[in-house]
């Protein structure tokens, strides 16, 4: 990506357009969404969601670690199970 | 096992890529830990923040540095542990020298650049694809997490 500065930045509408029904195409429930700034607002909040599912999870795995219910020995049978 | 070339575009490969590396670094602290389980909520929440800083990691890391999000994850938890073993007394953070132009003129664009790691010096069309691809990998993460605490609770 050489000379990013020395080319127009100025995004279009259509190149926007575009981007956005991308972005819109990965929400949840987006079909309501018919402006770029609601659909950005809707990513926003998925994100925060998400963030909040990833804290979650680690605070459930984080104890399952503190009673030794994850040992060595399962890492392995579950990374066996993953390769599947 | 064969790893794609596109694997950070592939959904089953990153979702391998990401709980194999996972996987490795709960075994890492499992051993760090091998003292009785922690009762105080200062432990508790030190263990916490550790396996939910390898969950970020390890899915950067398989990501790979092929995108800017990654690169700055990558970037800010190696230097958030120099921070803890070296405090530093001023902790400003460090501004980029580029101001993007603020596309959407409205505060969701400012929200955005806060939630995608690496957001506040791209330009927008870069924000825009670098939060689908970060949207994707997020959601593998969780998915595999939510596989491991399945597995392990079973």
């Amino acid at each position: 990506m050489s000379n990013r500065r020395a080319r127009v930045s100025r995004i279009t509408e259509d190149e926007m357009n575009d981007l956005i029904l991308k972005l819109q195409a990965l929400l949840p429930d987006s079909s309501s969404m018919v402006s770029a700034s609601k659909i950005v607002k809707e990513t926003c909040n998925y994100l925060k969601k998400l963030h909040k599912e990833v804290d979650d999870l680690s605070e459930r795995l984080s104890q399952l670690l503190a009673s030794g219910a994850i040992t060595s020995t399962d890492a392995d049978a579950i990374r066996t199970l993953l390769r599947q | 096992m064969k790893i794609a070339k596109n694997s950070h575009t592939n959904p089953t490969s990153i979702k391998t890529r990401f709980a194999l590396r996972f996987l490795r670094a709960i075994d890492n602290l499992n051993n760090n830990n091998n003292i009785s389980p922690p009762l105080n909520s200062a432990d508790r929440r030190k263990r916490f923040r550790a396996i939910r800083t390898a969950a970020y990691a390890s899915m950067a890391s398989a990501v790979g540095p092929n995108k800017a999000w990654s690169r700055a994850m990558l970037r800010k938890i190696r230097n958030r542990t120099k921070e803890m073993i070296k405090p530093r007394t001023r902790r400003g953070a460090v501004r980029g020298s580029t101001n993007p132009r603020n596309e959407l003129g409205l505060g969701q664009e400012k929200e955005l650049r806060e939630l995608v790691p690496g957001g506040e010096a791209m330009d927008f069309r870069r924000l825009l694809n670098e939060t689908g691809h970060y949207i994707q990998c997020l959601r593998a993460q969780v998915q595999v997490m939510r596989k491991i605490l399945h597995y392990s609770s079973t």
